[in-house]
């Protein structure tokens, strides 16, 4: 993506998803919308930036909550890195599959936060958090990135998002 | 083996930033979270979430005033119904707390205060998977401080983590980082109770205490941040294992965390 694109998001990311995103009348869920955002860079531009731009959307995510500083940076450069190996080598940006693959990505990451958490702190109730939590949180980030992912395949859209060098190469 | 390097130096470089990653939140683990950029980020996200929170609630509350003026006459009935009420437990109440004061000062103990508040507003919350803080719209300039306690009439809601002159992010009670003092209100046990994403968790409840499912647990006051007697959460799930000399004990938030709109944060 553009530089200038990826200032965007990491200026906006949190005060988006803390004002507009975080008190939406699902109670506490809300949908995570650096991943939501994250998945989708990963799907157009590469496994590498995708990474990179993961660890800076988690350390923003980090720097902005009470979580420890990387550990989101870690989990979410891990997703991008999937997700970007996924955008070379299997899917297109328009498929409804995405909405399933957002799903097992959002789950993934979220029970590797509680698993750590157990680890690190203990008693963590994880089939509570998992019904009660995890799997509303992911399906709702699935259905925002579905939202992103098919206002990015709009007519010159991802002229403007992405760097000439990338466009070529896609 | 060289070529295999040159091949694949981007994701190898990818590899050792995650490691990098790996051994802060090791080390973080051991020594506390760190603390550093927290300011100017608060200070950018605090910055555009007042924009956007104010724009969305001025939008949202247009449609609000009309389907409050709808329901404004029965609802203005029942709060004649709940002052009257509450007048009378108030009448009751100043009784009992100025025999409470004669008495307390008969026994020579020191007079109650108290503490001073401020009403912030909730302005954001984050969604990160590993915490749960939300950001208020006083800070330093309104007389908040690191580690004051955040509550609202229900109960307990939080301590202030981070400050800036016009913004505050609370750590609420659900946050794995999170600890507070507590006592069963029935029979005064101790415990501490800690954050679990969507609960908490009382933790150290040896085997022979007795808690039950609906206890209410109320602040100890021995953590130096929550103010004694404060209600905190309800006892939900009590599970004796007989290997464990522990208990565990899941209890929820009397809190409405989800419904936060206002605060108070108690000054020192």
């Amino acid at each position: 993506m553009k530089p200038r694109m990826y200032l965007i998001v990491l200026l906006l990311l949190l005060p988006l998803q803390a004002s507009l995103f975080g008190p939406l009348p699902l109670g506490s869920i809300a949908p995570d919308l650096g991943l939501a955002v994250l998945y989708c860079i990963g799907l157009v531009t590469g496994p590498v930036e995708a990474a990179l731009a993961g660890v800076a959307i988690g350390l923003t995510q980090d720097l902005g909550s009470a979580s420890l500083i990387g550990f989101s940076g870690l989990t979410r450069g891990v997703v991008g890195l999937f997700a970007g190996f996924l955008g070379r080598r299997v899917l297109d940006i328009q498929s409804p599959s995405n909405i399933v693959l957002l799903v097992v990505f959002c789950l993934a990451e979220s029970l590797f936060s509680a698993l750590f958490l157990e680890i690190t702190y203990g008693s963590v109730p994880l089939v509570g958090l998992f019904f009660g939590r995890m799997v509303p949180r992911a399906i709702t980030t699935a259905l925002v990135g579905y939202a992103f992912l098919r206002l990015m395949s709009g007519k010159n859209v991802l002229a403007w998002l992405l760097r000439r060098g990338l466009q070529k190469e896609l | 083996m060289p070529g295999f390097f040159d091949k694949n130096k981007k994701y190898i470089a990818v590899l050792a930033l995650f490691l990098v990653l790996f051994w802060l939140v090791t080390v973080q683990v051991k020594a506390g979270r760190f603390t550093v950029l927290e300011k100017p980020v608060l200070a950018v996200s605090g910055f555009f979430e007042r924009i956007i929170t104010g724009t969305y609630n001025g939008i949202a509350g247009l449609g609000r005033g009309y389907v409050f003026l709808v329901r404004t006459e029965r609802e203005n009935r029942r709060l004649a119904k709940e002052l009257g009420d509450l007048r009378l437990e108030n009448q009751i109440m100043n009784e009992l707390l100025s025999e409470n004061e004669r008495l307390r000062e008969a026994l020579g103990f020191k007079k109650l205060n108290p503490p001073a508040s401020v009403t912030a507003q909730v302005i954001g919350r984050d969604s990160s998977p590993s915490s749960s803080t939300v950001t208020v719209n006083k800070g330093s300039l309104a007389g908040i401080d690191r580690d004051l306690a955040v509550i609202t009439p229900d109960g307990i809601v939080g301590r202030v983590q981070a400050i800036l002159p016009g913004t505050a992010r609370v750590q609420l009670l659900t946050d794995p980082g999170s600890t507070i003092a507590v006592r069963v209100q029935r029979n005064r046990e101790e415990g501490l109770l800690e954050g679990k994403l969507n609960r908490c968790a009382l933790k150290y409840v040896s085997f022979y205490v007795d808690v039950q499912e609906g206890d209410l647990l109320v602040t100890s006051g021995l953590d130096g941040i929550y103010p004694k007697g404060l209600p905190v959460a309800r006892v939900t799930t009590v599970r004796k294992h007989e290997a464990s000399s522990f208990q565990t004990v899941y209890a929820d938030p009397v809190v409405r965390i989800s419904r936060l709109e206002e605060v108070l944060v108690f000054k020192k």
